[in-house]
């Protein structure tokens, strides 16, 4: 049991290994840096966390270090003194800024960074408040290729390497490094190898200040507009938690949030960049109902109770050939209620998975510069694109005890063995569709689809009813990753025209009162699934349940 | 937050004498100065009303109007698309979609820059806020229009009411580096004599 | 009673004096809005209303033509027949009572007095025979006296034009107390059958302030009645020809006639029913268009006749010294002029007063008529009653009244007064934790 004295308040460590960063973090003290970052390793080249350090001796005796230290490159240990508000520290915390700002440029109006820059804050908290510099600065030219989707805005870097290290420890592939010396020295890439590994926009997330930036958000929106929330992304069985930013109702960016259970600090380009489908305007923005061949608008009033009667009608006469497809893309709350109203109709009504896009396979990180991973395995983007293949699962198994898959679906549809078809499907747009077009002339075969999605795809073309889905970004639930880890979803953005959540139609086709609360929803869950007994009692938390003990292989940094 | 004793001053009202409690002397009283100005407006020339169209008032340059993007020296349009004004707007009637700039020397430019001139309350705040000096508000009080469209001003018409107000000599440009210039103090003879000492 | 008795009644008179008097009410009520917005604009340093015509003279008929061409809402959510029917009632009513208010010279009617007793009284005779014995010795008083008889005076009565609608109502007053005060039914039912929150807080204001100014007005005019001896307008006025006028008399009554007319009006600073600043519109929130202008023309219609009664029952009515001689057309002329000054002055004082004094709160509207207009109202009565009882002079009224108004002024200053309240110091509570449930005691120190 370590105690660290941070500004003369005892703070108990317990048995970890922290530096004095994080010592002063548990007691609430902030110390600014730049370049240290907990998944990287530490340099302390920007100087920025100096602080006076000292040691309690156990005789109780003070001895302070003459000069202030790097609190970074400190470990903290049973007796360390961290002050970070004496004279000594701040003169040395505005002097580093200074330093910093000498050639920094003062264009934060037209900077993407401004409003969560580090350099902002920090000169806010601890800076000058004006500038001796009489000199020009420095200018260095952009380069606004540096990467497929990052910019370098050259001039406003602080040269503090997080960027150059990431691509050495976490992505592997060491595209980005300093180039000349002193006060030249700038970031760089080798001629005609740009930055564009699946992990690079991280290197815009670990920026402390402005210098690169994502051109997917360049001068999109100003950062303080946007509204956050805590998000899951759905694109593969990884479940990286994430912040999802969003100004009425469009989402702009989506960043990771640290989740130690899930990924861990980062996120991929394909999750990062994959977002835009959802606002789309292509997407099917009311229910629609198939008259003559054509798809008219028909309103909710009108839509659920019609769908509710005719797959009553179906059940009655055949219980067996009524079909549901639970896509992996649906929430578990979803996924529960439309397997309640469908095995509610009759239990002879059978439940399938939805197709599973698998994409290459799994996709580890860091690699070395053939390409090849290496170990140890730092991110791994899954083959498995979707966000609640094991919660889907674990729902049907329990409504129906076995998983029936799409593909014997298609083939009883093609057989004429299918009367009556709920595709819940909510796919995102991807290359190959979810469906192929030989699929949907099987199922066309049926005589009665519903199909729920986001974007027109080769179901809607022919089905019955068109319901439009909600996408991830715009609803709330629980999706089970591929370890088992059940993480919140809340909803960032409303879901524009008359869309409402698959869940909210479920909730209706059930005949059960009033707006969808996720929260209700996965208590009754827990209740009635014991897969799901963990969620019973607490809300899911930052970092989500692990609802399986046997995943501590889950890639954590 | 409670009041300070110190800061309470607790006073006692005046006694009254019979005249005041019949209360009927204070109504005279009253009628009297009513009486006064009606009679002043009346038949002497103390009306302050003016005659509007025929009259145009004269405002000081520091009146808040019609809003208009500055050009800079070479005629484009000075807004680098930074979103100051439309955060500190508290009407939250600028809507500005920024987009990297055509030109060399700058990064940044509004590619559409409308302020819808129903919803502004001509605060001034957007003036205070641009880092650039390129929004300002001009002595142009009299906005006219006939659909909520034609006031949707956008930035070529927001830079039309530049050159008008540069060209009629009417408004030169008030900020300097954020400070309001010389041009925005009131001139002596404005007639506004109350508030020019209050204002400069 | 016979018909060679009836006091005359000129059917075609009567007529023409209802339409032309429709008329110029309307149209005063019309010029009056001008004259308050004109009023108002000078009292402000203004110029106001200058656009239509010459010194915006046509700006009433502007206003007329643009309340006769507004869209005419109903709102669905209101009781729509007496949401109807309330503006009818509020204008109707005022309109009804102007029937018995002289607007020009009157005479008035004579009274058959009963000489066979001592002193003669007044007397209805009821049968034949009583009415020609009453004749007869009415003749005989004549011939004794060297006086016109009874049935001379009545002709010489029914050949002279009375000013006046109805003439010779004996109930005059009461009738014109009883159906003004009628006019409470229209704001209170406009208020209601709005169902809307402010109309109804707007209308039960109203009625709550109409019904009570209505005791010290009623109150402050039996003074003058028991003085006058008579309810005709035109006795009373007669009366003020002869002795002079009431207001001398009775300067007291006078001030809280006018206090409380003001109050009826709905005028400032008693314009609680229509307060802007917290019930919107009051009563007529709801109503646009024609609708609102007829409530608007009762209201000023009400203010005309009001000012008209000031001017009968304490300033002499068409009386005006040096004029009571003249006769012919000129003399009708200058006395239909002096009245019509008189009811204009009072107007203008009407709308001076509006911007001169700030409004009442609610209940020091309420303490002003039930805790000192009533009070002083009935002493002022109290102090007729023993004038007339012991045929004191009347001049002794004139002492009494403003005795009594200084006196209770003086009273007023030596009365004892609630405490007033300290300011609470929230510091102390706030600082002690949980907040203490003040109790009443507590705050008043």
């Amino acid at each position: 049991m370590a105690t660290v004295y941070v500004n003369g308040k005892p703070v108990d460590i317990g048995n970890e290994k922290l530096n004095l960063i994080q010592a002063a973090q548990k007691a609430g003290v902030l110390i600014p840096h730049y370049c240290w970052h907990p998944a990287l390793t530490v340099v302390a080249s920007c100087r920025m966390c100096l602080v006076e350090v000292g040691e309690r001796k156990p005789d109780g005796s003070v001895a302070m270090q003459p000069k202030v230290v790097p609190a970074c490159q400190t470990p903290a240990k049973d007796g360390t003194i961290i002050v970070t508000n004496s004279a000594k520290a701040v003169f040395a915390q505005q002097q580093t800024l200074e330093g910093l700002l000498l050639n920094h440029p003062l264009d934060c109006p037209v900077c993407d960074k401004a409003g969560e820059c580090l350099l902002q804050d920090y000169t806010y908290d601890f800076g000058r408040a004006t500038s001796r510099m009489i000199d020009d600065k420095f200018a260095p030219p952009n380069k606004p290729n540096i990467g497929a989707d990052i910019a370098l805005f050259t001039d406003r870097c602080i040269k503090c390497s997080r960027c150059v290290r990431f691509t050495r420890e976490i992505s592997g592939t060491a595209e980005l490094m300093f180039v000349a010396r002193g006060e030249h020295e700038e970031i760089d890439i080798f001629p005609g190898e740009p930055c564009n590994n699946k992990l690079a926009g991280n290197v815009v997330d670990l920026c402390p200040v402005g210098a690169l930036c994502s051109k997917d958000f360049l001068y999109k929106h100003r950062v303080w507009n946007l509204k956050t929330q805590k998000s899951v992304c759905a694109d593969c069985s990884t479940g990286c938690s994430i912040w999802l930013d969003a100004n009425k109702s469009i989402v702009y960016r989506l960043r990771p949030r640290y989740n130690p259970q899930a990924q861990g600090h980062f996120m991929c380009d394909d999750g990062r960049l994959g977002y835009h489908y959802v606002n789309s305007i292509e997407r099917f923005l009311r229910p629609m109902a198939r008259r003559d061949g054509r798809l008219t608008p028909l309103p909710w009033t009108e839509m659920v109770p019609a769908i509710r009667r005719a797959f009553q009608n179906a059940a009655q006469k055949e219980a067996a050939s009524v079909v549901g497809v639970l896509s992996p893309f649906l929430t578990c709350e979803e996924a529960y209620l439309i397997a309640k109203f469908l095995k509610g109709l009759s239990n002879q009504v059978r439940l399938a998975l939805g197709p599973v896009p698998i994409v290459g396979e799994d996709d580890t990180y860091p690699k070395d510069r053939h390409g090849r991973p290496i170990q140890p395995v730092k991110f791994t983007i899954r083959a498995e694109k979707c966000p609640n293949r094991r919660g889907v699962e674990e729902i049907l198994r329990h409504f129906q005890g076995e998983i029936i898959s799409f593909n014997d679906v298609v083939r009883d549809a093609a057989e004429g063995r299918v009367q009556a078809m709920y595709l819940a499907a909510g796919y995102p747009p991807r290359p190959g569709g979810w469906v192929s077009e030989m699929q949907a002339q099987m199922i066309q075969r049926v005589p009665l689809v519903v199909c729920h999605d986001l974007l027109p795809s080769p179901v809607s073309n022919f089905a019955h009813y068109v319901l439009p889905s909600a996408s991830w970004a715009e609803k709330e639930g629980t999706f089970i990753n591929h370890a088992g880890l059940a993480q919140a979803l809340y909803w960032g953005a409303v879901p524009a025209g008359e869309i409402r959540t698959d869940g909210q139609v479920f909730l209706d086709l059930l005949e059960r009162r009033g707006l969808l609360h996720a929260a209700t929803l996965r208590k009754e869950l827990a209740a009635e699934v014991p897969y799901f007994a963990p969620l019973a009692e607490r809300d899911l938390g930052e970092y989500g349940i692990l609802l399986e003990k046997k995943t501590a292989e889950a890639g954590v940094n | 937050m409670p009041i300070a004793d110190s800061d309470v001053k607790w006073v006692t009202a005046p006694k009254i004498g019979l005249m005041e409690q019949l209360y009927l002397p204070a109504i005279f009283e009253g009628l009297q100065t009513t009486v006064r100005h009606t009679a002043k407006t009346l038949f002497g020339d103390g009306a302050v009303t003016q005659q509007y169209p025929e009259v145009e008032p004269k405002l000081p340059p520091n009146y808040r109007g019609v809003h208009r993007l500055n050009r800079d020296e070479q005629g484009r349009v000075k807004c680098v698309a930074c979103y100051m004004c439309s955060t500190a707007c508290p009407a939250h009637c600028i809507d500005i979609v920024a987009a990297p700039s055509p030109w060399p020397d700058r990064e940044k430019y509004p590619e559409t820059f409308v302020i819808d001139e129903l919803r502004c309350i001509y605060c001034g705040m957007c003036e205070q806020a641009c880092p650039v000096d390129a929004i300002e508000l001009t002595t142009l009080y009299d906005l006219t229009g006939l659909s909520r469209e034609e006031l949707m001003f956008d930035k070529e018409k927001l830079l039309s009411v530049f050159d008008e107000t540069v060209k009629a000599g009417t408004d030169p440009i008030r900020t300097r580096a954020g400070r309001l210039s010389v041009a925005s103090e009131l001139p002596v003879d404005v007639g506004l004599t109350n508030s020019s000492s209050a204002q400069s | 009673m016979g018909t060679s008795l009836e006091l005359g009644f000129n059917f075609w008179i009567t007529l023409l004096f209802i339409a032309l008097m429709m008329g110029v009410l309307q149209g005063t009520c019309a010029y009056l809005i001008l004259a308050e917005r004109k009023i108002s604009a000078w009292a402000q340093d203004r110029l106001g209303p200058n656009r239509v015509g010459p010194w915006g003279l046509l700006q009433p008929i502007a206003d007329g033509i643009k309340f006769l061409l507004k869209e005419d809402i109903i709102p669905d959510h209101v009781d729509k027949l007496f949401y109807l029917l309330a503006p009818c009632i509020a204008v109707s009513t005022a309109l009804l009572a102007f029937a018995v208010v002289p607007f020009g010279p009157t005479t008035p009617p004579p009274v058959l007095l009963d000489y066979r007793q001592v002193p003669p009284q007044a007397v209805w005779p009821q049968t034949v025979e009583e009415e020609k014995a009453v004749l007869e010795a009415d003749r005989e008083h004549a011939k004794r006296t060297n006086d016109k008889t009874y049935e001379e005076k009545l002709k010489e009565y029914n050949d002279t034009i009375q000013f006046v609608i109805a003439p010779h109502v004996n109930i005059g007053i009461v009738f014109n107390f009883a159906v003004g005060s009628l006019a409470v039914y229209g704001v209170l039912l406009g208020g209601w059958s709005s169902n809307d929150k402010y109309s109804m807080l707007g209308g039960l204001r109203s009625s709550a302030q109409l019904i009570s100014y209505e005791i010290p007005m009623g109150l402050s005019v039996l003074g003058v009645l028991a003085v006058t001896g008579s309810l005709n307008l035109e006795t009373i006025i007669d009366y003020q020809v002869k002795h002079g006028w009431n207001v001398f008399y009775q300067p007291l009554a006078a001030l809280l006639f006018i206090t409380s007319v003001f109050a009826e009006c709905n005028r400032l600073p008693f314009d609680l029913p229509e307060a802007e600043q917290e019930l919107v519109g009051g009563y007529h929130t709801e109503y646009s268009a024609m609708k609102f202008a007829l409530f608007f023309l009762g209201e000023y219609t009400h203010m005309i006749t009001t000012s008209f009664l000031i001017a009968i029952l304490f300033f002499g009515g068409w009386h005006f010294p040096g004029t009571n001689a003249l006769s012919g057309v000129g003399g009708i002329l200058v006395k239909l002029i002096v009245i019509a000054a008189k009811m204009v002055l009072f107007i203008i004082f009407f709308m001076l007063i509006r911007w001169t004094l700030p409004r009442f709160r609610f209940d020091q509207l309420m303490g002003l008529t039930w805790k000192v207009l009533l009070p002083l109202a009935l002493v002022n009565i109290v102090c007729v009653i023993i004038i007339k009882q012991f045929h004191l002079s009347e001049w002794l009224l004139l002492p009494l009244s403003l005795g009594t108004l200084f006196l209770v002024a003086g009273l007023a200053l030596y009365m004892p007064r609630q405490r007033p309240r300290a300011p609470i110091r929230l510091a102390a509570h706030v600082a002690s934790g949980p907040p203490a449930v003040l109790q009443d005691h507590e705050i008043i120190d």
